[in-house]
């Protein structure tokens, strides 16, 4: 399974929100879309399930273009919200008919979901008597019941307490393990890196990165070392290269080319007591601050 | 086509479990029932209890002075039949006494004569509805005319008899009786307005509800927005037709429960006896009108984000339809029905529901010109059913101020 956007074109009149948005998601792994408020990521993501269509390229699915009546969406959208005043299991299955199924299996879905997230004693409450976190879970059943092919989560994790963020970790774990095409929209990195095997980040309109997480950070020059040492002082003064605290109070040293770093390894544990040592990555928050702390204009694509 | 059953259903249960819906349709009913059981309720208390009839001594007082007895007699009779809910007293007190009794509420008025031809009436405060100067000049009048013709030689039984000579008249009305007709269509335009500006109303709210909440990201993405519209609007329709069958079928069951009450009662039997081709006719104007301002209330309802720009979005509709109706109405009750104001009015779809179906009511229309009528009001609502859907699509995502029309028009695609 393979989802596809290709030069996705979008104006609201003068307003050239994505110009030529291309990225990739596969089945059985999460893909990150990034990019900072008014990147445009909600409107790929509109154009993706087809709420308005787009002023050009295309949308592909195993490399056809997209049969909106055949395929699936599940979408947590990023301002939640659903029917306050009525019952939770009835909104359920009002929305799981909406996406095509019959009242029986949505009936089945929604009470399974709702023994699932531990909710079932909930089930004939209003919606507006439970807490902002609980309902948030109940928004979250409305993006699965159906069994989407494609899920779609917009900040899915902004709200829950820790041991909600947990039971949807597992959840959508559990979804991507099933082979579905998870696209994660957030702006919280560290989870977008627990999840994402590929990410694509968006700058005002474009495409300014894509690909493989692990390869993106690879690619940066690995002459740089992060040192866990209680002799951070002493490791300083002895060696000869730039050296300079980083912010988890690591010494991060610069080595003027990648194949100085194993004889400098060597070196540093034979002399001092190290706790670790690691060739620096770019954690997935600087490569984001780096590409998107300007506005992109000119041809800035880089695809890996 | 499943989709749009789907939101058929569940709107129209929100409608019908709506508490404010159910309350108000028992409401309607009891007070329908109450009325018409009112005579039949009323006769039943008044025969149970005792004859209460009033005496000649509650009745207030109504003074009168004449300038010779002989007038006075006479004018006292006349006026014993011409007011009986007075009791009628001459008095020879000169005028300044006869005021004072008035100021101090002993009598309640006086007719002070200064000759069967002229007289001064005294009333403390001036009712708008007082009508005592004018029965006591017919009665003087006919008084002044029977004393003439006595004599000039008449008896006074022949006098009576020349001055109130009935004249039998017959009207036969070879096209449409617009008096019998008035009732039906007023009620009818009347009713329609109503409908439309309650759930208009309702459409827009249940649609900027949505948008509130938010719902609509998710209702967006999972539903078509013609779907939704024509899904939300029939929903509405149903609804509202189903509150109108229950009013008016429980008000021809109890007119016909209680019909020996009101057969005197020519309103009633005007509208209870509606010709069925006319019923028909209603039935269609009715449900079109009502679709094409749903439409456009739904269509305004999502340009709205919050719950308070409701009244304001709704403005540009409630006009047009409000404009709409005052053209049929004033036309209506002028009595021309066959202007050309209200013939261009019954082509237009705004317009046409209310306008061409008073004319099928009042006057003699052309078949043609009804069915071109009804083919371009189905049009018209098929049309503006797609056009809303689309500004639907847009303006549900559209948050912050009220989008302009133009802007709107400019991103339809």
């Amino acid at each position: 399974m393979r989802l596809e956007l290709k030069n996705i074109e979008k104006s609201f009149g003068a307003n050239h929100v994505l110009k030529g948005i291309s990225f990739t998601a596969e089945g059985g792994a999460a893909c990150g879309l990034l990019g900072r408020n008014g990147a445009g990521k909600t409107t790929s993501l509109r154009i993706l399930m087809d709420v308005f269509p787009a002023d050009a390229g295309e949308v592909l699915y195993d490399g056809k273009p997209v049969d909106y009546a055949t395929l699936r969406f599940g979408y947590l959208p990023e301002e939640r919200g659903l029917y306050p005043k009525k019952k939770i299991l009835e909104q359920l299955i009002y929305f799981c008919e909406l996406k095509g199924m019959s009242r029986k299996d949505a009936v089945k879905a929604a009470d399974t979901w709702l023994e699932r997230i531990g909710m079932s004693e909930y089930r004939d409450k209003r919606l507006d008597t439970l807490s902002k976190g609980n309902q948030q879970k109940i928004q979250l059943i409305t993006a699965l019941a159906h069994d989407p092919q494609i899920i779609i989560l917009d900040e899915p994790f902004s709200g829950l307490d820790p041991v909600n963020a947990m039971l949807l970790k597992d959840i959508v774990k559990e979804e991507i393990q099933k082979g579905k095409i998870v696209l994660f929209s957030s702006h919280q990195m560290n989870y977008i890196e627990e999840f994402c095997d590929r990410i694509a980040i968006l700058n005002g309109g474009r495409i300014v990165l894509s690909g493989d997480l692990r390869e993106i950070k690879r690619s940066y020059p690995r002459n740089r070392l992060v040192i866990h040492s209680e002799a951070a002082a002493q490791i300083k003064d002895f060696l000869p290269y730039p050296c300079s605290p980083d912010e988890n109070g690591a010494l991060l040293l610069t080595l003027p080319s990648p194949e100085a770093k194993q004889q400098v390894m060597q070196e540093l544990t034979q002399r001092f007591d190290i706790d670790a040592i690691s060739v620096y990555e770019p954690s997935l928050n600087d490569i984001f601050v780096e590409y998107t702390k300007q506005p992109a204009d000119g041809d800035g694509r880089e695809t890996i | 086509m499943k989709q749009f059953r789907k939101i058929l259903r569940f709107e129209l249960k929100n409608y019908l479990s709506n508490k404010v819906f159910i309350g108000v349709t028992v409401f309607l009913l009891i007070l329908i029932a109450g009325v018409s059981f009112f005579p039949r309720l009323k006769d039943g208390f008044s025969t149970a209890t005792p004859d209460t009839h009033t005496s000649t001594e509650s009745l207030p007082l109504m003074l009168i002075k004449a300038p010779s007895a002989d007038t006075a007699a006479q004018v006292e009779s006349g006026f014993a039949g011409a007011f009986p809910e007075y009791r009628i007293s001459i008095t020879t007190d000169d005028d300044d006494a006869i005021r004072d009794q008035i100021i101090a509420g002993t009598a309640e008025c006086a007719f002070v004569l200064d000759s069967l031809t002229s007289y001064t009436y005294y009333v403390n405060n001036l009712s708008m509805y007082d009508e005592n100067t004018e029965t006591a000049d017919t009665v003087l009048q006919e008084l002044y005319r029977t004393n003439t013709l006595v004599s000039a030689g008449f008896t006074s039984e022949d006098a009576t008899q020349i001055l109130s000579m009935p004249i039998l008249h017959e009207t036969k009305s070879l096209g449409k009786d617009q008096m019998q007709n008035f009732f039906y269509t007023y009620i009818m335009i009347f009713a329609l307005y109503m409908v439309i500006l309650l759930y208009g109303q309702m459409v827009a709210t249940n649609v900027a509800t949505e948008k509130s909440s938010r719902a609509m990201e998710l209702l967006i993405t999972s539903a078509k927005p013609v779907s939704m519209m024509f899904g939300k609007i029939l929903a509405s329709c149903i609804a509202g037709f189903l509150q109108l069958f229950c009013i008016f079928g429980f008000s021809l069951l109890c007119f016909h429960l209680n019909k020996g009450e009101w057969d005197s009662s020519s309103i009633l039997t005007s509208i209870f006896g509606m010709p069925v081709s006319l019923f028909v006719y209603m039935l269609v104007f009715f449900l079109l009108g009502f679709l094409i301002y749903a439409f456009l209330f739904g269509a305004v309802g999502s340009t709205a984000s919050k719950l308070e720009d409701i009244n304001t979005s709704v403005m540009p509709v409630t006009m047009l339809f409000v404009i709409a109706f005052l053209v049929v109405v004033v036309s209506m009750t002028s009595g021309n029905v066959d202007t050309l104001l209200l013939k261009i009015c019954s082509f237009i779809p705004f317009t046409s529901p209310m306008a061409m179906f008073t004319r099928i009511a009042m006057s003699t229309v052309p078949f043609y010109e009804i069915a071109a009528s009804i083919v371009i009001l189905i049009a018209s609502v098929i049309g503006i059913g797609i056009l809303s859907a689309k500004i639907y699509r847009l303006g549900v995502l559209m948050y912050g101020n009220p989008p302009k029309l133009t802007t709107i028009l400019k991103n339809l695609k």
